[in-house]
């Protein structure tokens, strides 16, 4: 019992640090809708600004005012405002990824402005960090750990008094419950809905400032780590109970402590603290969705609008549309706004010439590889092409199917490490390597699919974050997987005489492995399958009563994308003759559906094109001074905000744009009026999913 | 009880019972349908309606009680496989698939309910539509009259059309139990006189059974043979629809004075 006491009572403090993260988090998701996931990024830039100020000479009073009272409630404040207001009713997806794109960018814009990384640690708010004031049995307690724990017992006063006794704490309760219910009850909730932003950021920033002294450089990716555990703990909340997710995230960094104590030292026991919230996760997350019907107009939600949903869709293809009253099969990509009577003429004629540009452009680009372009561009639009392979399969997983992972890194990652260590282990030929390592990453996949098999929307890409966080501490550092940051070498494919090592056979090999990718996508996409999957994504309980079985065809698509990420992974890992644990880490898996979705998850181009831009940004990134090193992650971060107006993603704005115009001026010129296309009455023309071209990867 | 039933029933339930934490929403429920027979479940709000489909259907699972269909028991077996054996479902809140064409709802449901395992097909021989099903197709748009709207996105349909479309989804892969729940909510007199005619055209030429669970109840008298009455979770009276319509107590707890 003492010892156990001995190891909990250090747990406290992590305890309550987690406990303010799962408050804040509650707070603004019930308040707004928005399970903002860029909280983990708001507690960097408070703890960076408090950090600098130390530095700086400003008294440790002045510069946690600033860091917890101004900067922490301002980044809330605008945040609320730019973004998460106008985005409460839109698709998961929708909601998901800005937040996502914050997270990653947040950290870097704040690093340009504050110039450089502080590297000394800084004070505790209150006393000397690093003395031990009192002990507690035999514990002893130091100044960091107490101020924690005082400045929480602090936070969690003040909250009380504050929904107890206040009236705005009164109509935050009533918001908390039921949003709607509130305004019919003659409440401003937007107003509610800011208090609940600025409280909810001033627990981010004390939560980022209470433990900046714990690390000896600031870095974002430990606040990322913060973040899951808070998560975890707005779970056990089940998203709804303030007390709850306290309580939750106290008892998770119990718990971690009580972990480590009793385990033997070793990868097991370092693994399994950090899987502590993947655990959490897949036991509460099927309470928290059925908690989430309690609201009693949550029966007459708003409908997340229809052009988003469709928008942030695949369009697989409608294969049967008529003319002249019969029906006919007709292998068209997608047509869902052609298919209105009369119009379908008019998007053929339109789509063909974006699609004939398209296919220009991809031809001009391999033909330049081939003969002028300099070896390192070539390696890097060759790094692009593994990486289409990889959002390849985020198009069919997101984009057909509608769930969204954030473990693809980690299949990929597996995909790589597989290939690698049957080719160095057993001689295996690294082209049937990556065979194998597809199929074990699907494997995986599987696994990963069979608990979360009742999880969609931001439940499964919580799961999803938490399986890539347990892959990470519990597989990859392994010398048998992945050799932890270390990593392993990979060697590059010959067949007999034939080698594909140098850099233009090897192109060559990555463009046909692109297309037999893009192939079984498409194959899948204009399919049987397909169809299913888009049935699915309308409607999984009228899928289910028209006699698809909805559990068997997730876990297909599941497998099917862990394995097309594997060979993206493994393809990438040859390429670049390494490959280790940092490559595929689990923050990774967030860049990529950022990525994706705002190049496009609606069509194989937009996976290619967003494989190029990926790896060309990063390049970019290289030439510029260190201090712009994360420029490239500033902008995408500012791209996800056009995002939620445009959730078709950038290739299919721009193609609808150009097809549009061509449309408009040829009925110009023939004189009639315009397009059909205005008869879909999304009422937002610039919105409407129009469509992408049918556009096959690379390889003919 | 069982005035209209020759034969062997196709659907029985047998003392289905469901309770919400203290609340008992069916309490030992029993019922059979005929082959190719048209059942009423009315009710007050809360009766028990719904439930009472759901554990049909395989939604909810009753606390006890049996379910056979076609002589199997089908109480344990999940939705989707209910589904493939011939029962076809509509639902009261509609369930489409948002930005699918009318035609491939009808598609989809029609090589759900065939239950081949088609993903390798895929691969070979690019999936699509075979000329049979289309023919399927064809012919549930031609009863339905949905033909001129079979490649409109069901997003742009108004909600009568809508409403068919779903009980097109129901009846594709020739289903023997047609379950309806509330058909006729949202929709105009019109609207509904047209469901009811299609409905009737559909039983003459496929011979379809039919639970029917309607407030509608000028529909339910045109379209079904036979009427359940639930009241709080219990079968208040059953029997051929004029006869239950007649019985005071009937009146009382369900028509109240206005009937």
């Amino acid at each position: 019992m003492t010892q156990f006491f001995n190891y909990a009572v250090p747990g406290v403090p992590f305890g309550c640090v987690f406990a303010l993260m799962a408050v804040g988090l509650v707070l603004t998701y019930k308040a707004s809708g928005v399970f903002n996931l860029a909280f983990g990024a708001q507690a960097f830039v408070s703890a960076l600004a408090y950090v600098s100020l130390d530095q700086d000479g400003w008294p440790r009073w002045a510069s946690t005012v600033i860091a917890v009272l101004v900067i922490g409630p301002l980044v809330g404040v605008l945040l609320d405002r730019l973004l998460f207001r106008r985005i409460r009713t839109a698709s998961p997806l929708v909601k998901l990824v800005p937040s996502l794109g914050l997270l990653v960018a947040l950290p870097q814009l704040a690093l340009i402005i504050a110039g450089s990384t502080p590297s000394i640690p800084p004070p505790a708010i209150v006393g000397d960090a690093q003395r031990v004031y009192v002990h507690l049995g035999s514990v002893p307690l130091s100044g960091l750990e107490l101020s924690i724990s005082a400045a929480t017992v602090v936070v969690v006063a003040a909250l009380v008094v504050l929904f107890r006794f206040t009236p705005v704490g009164l109509e935050m309760r009533a918001v908390v419950e039921s949003p709607r219910m509130t305004e019919l009850a003659g409440v401003n909730a937007g107003r509610v809905s800011a208090f609940a932003w600025i409280l909810s950021s001033i627990m981010a920033a004390l939560a980022g400032v209470l433990l900046s002294p714990l690390y000896s450089q600031l870095d974002p990716q430990n606040f990322t780590v913060l973040l899951v555990w808070g998560v975890a703990g707005a779970v056990i909340g089940r998203f709804a109970s303030l007390p709850l997710a306290m309580v939750g995230g106290l008892a998770l960094g119990v718990a971690q402590q009580v972990i480590a104590g009793y385990m033997p030292a070793g990868v097991i026991a370092n693994g399994l603290r950090p899987s502590l919230p993947f655990v959490v996760l897949l036991a509460f997350l099927p309470l928290a969705r059925q908690r989430q019907i309690d609201d009693p107009l949550s029966a007459c939600d708003p409908p997340s609008s229809a052009s988003e949903a469709a928008a942030s869709g695949f369009r697989s293809a409608s294969t049967v549309a008529t003319s002249g009253g019969a029906v006919h099969s007709v292998g068209v990509w997608h047509q869902r706004l052609e298919g209105l009577p009369g119009s379908r003429m008019t998007g053929v004629l339109v789509r063909r010439p974006t699609a004939t540009f398209a296919w220009a452009v991809g031809g001009l680009a391999i033909l330049s590889a081939l003969t002028w372009v300099p070896p390192d561009w070539l390696l890097t639009m060759n790094q692009g092409l593994a990486f289409a392979i990889i959002f390849l399969s985020l198009t069919l997983l997101t984009g057909m199917t509608g769930q969204i992972s954030l473990c693809q890194a980690t299949f990929a990652g597996l995909g790589g490490f597989m290939a690698g260590q049957l080719a160095n282990n057993f001689g295996l030929p690294i082209v049937l390597g990556m065979v194998a390592g597809a199929l074990l990453a699907a494997c995986l996949g599987v696994l990963v699919a069979i608990p979360t098999l009742r999880l969609a929307g931001l439940p499964l890409a919580l799961a999803t974050l938490a399986f890539a966080l347990l892959a990470d501490n519990i597989l990859f550092p392994n010398s048998w997987i992945g050799n932890g940051a270390g990593g392993i070498t990979l060697p590059r494919p010959s067949a007999g005489p034939v080698s594909f090592a140098a850099a233009k056979p090897f192109f060559l090999l990555s463009l046909v492995i692109l297309g037999v990718c893009a192939g079984v996508v498409k194959l899948v996409g204009d399919g049987t399958m397909g169809r299913y999957l888009s049935a699915v994504r309308g409607s999984e309980l009228a899928a289910n009563s028209v006699g698809i079985d909805v559990y068997r065809l997730r876990i297909l698509v599941f497998a099917l994308s862990a394995a097309l990420a594997g060979v993206g992974g493994a393809l990438f890992g040859s390429l670049e003759g390494s490959l280790s644990a940092n490559d595929f880490g689990y923050q990774i898996s967030a860049v990529l559906l950022v990525v994706v979705a705002i190049v496009g998850l609606g069509s194989i181009a937009g996976a290619v094109v967003a494989g190029i831009v990926y790896t060309t940004l990063q390049v970019a990134v290289t030439s510029l001074p260190s201090r712009y090193a994360g420029l490239v992650a500033v902008l995408f971060g500012l791209a996800t905000l056009s995002y939620t107006r445009h959730p078709e993603g950038f290739l299919d704005y721009l193609s609808g744009r150009a097809q549009r115009a061509i449309a408009a001026r040829r009925a110009h010129r023939l004189g009639g009026g315009p397009p059909a296309r205005g008869a879909a009455g999304t009422g937002a023309g610039e919105r409407a999913p129009v469509g992408a071209d049918p556009l096959v990867g690379g390889a003919g | 009880m069982t005035a209209g039933a020759a034969g062997r029933p196709l659907l029985v339930a047998d003392g289905i019972t469901k309770q919400f934490g203290g609340v008992t929403a069916l309490d030992h429920v029993d019922m059979a349908v005929a082959p190719g027979e048209a059942v009423g479940v009315v009710g007050p709000n809360g009766a028990g309606k719904t439930t009472l489909f759901n554990c049909l259907f395989g939604l909810e699972e009753p606390d006890s009680g049996s379910v056979v269909f076609d002589g199997r028991r089908i109480d344990r077996l999940p939705v989707w496989r209910r589904s493939r054996m011939g029962i076809g479902r509509t639902f009261q809140r509609m369930e489409l698939f948002e930005g699918m064409t009318v035609a491939d709802h009808l598609l989809v449901a029609e090589q759900a309910a065939s239950g081949t395992v088609r993903v390798w097909r895929d691969f070979v021989h690019r999936g699509g539509p075979t000329p049979t099903e289309l023919h399927h197709v064809q012919e549930v748009l031609d009863l339905l009259g949905l033909s001129e709207l079979a490649g409109r996105p069901v997003d742009t349909l108004d909600l009568g059309h809508a409403r068919l479309v779903e009980l097109g989804r129901a009846m594709m892969g020739t289903p023997r139990l047609l379950m309806l729940d509330e058909p006729s909510s949202g929709l105009d007199a019109e609207d509904t006189a047209r469901l009811a005619r299609i409905l009737g055209e559909t039983r003459r030429t496929t011979g379809v059974a039919v639970v029917l669970v309607e407030h509608d109840l000028a529909l339910v008298e045109s379209a079904v043979d036979r009427l359940y009455v639930l009241n709080f979770g219990k079968v208040l009276a059953s029997g051929p629809v004029d006869d239950v319509l007649a019985d005071p107590e009937v009146r009382r707890a369900y028509l109240g004075s206005t009937a």
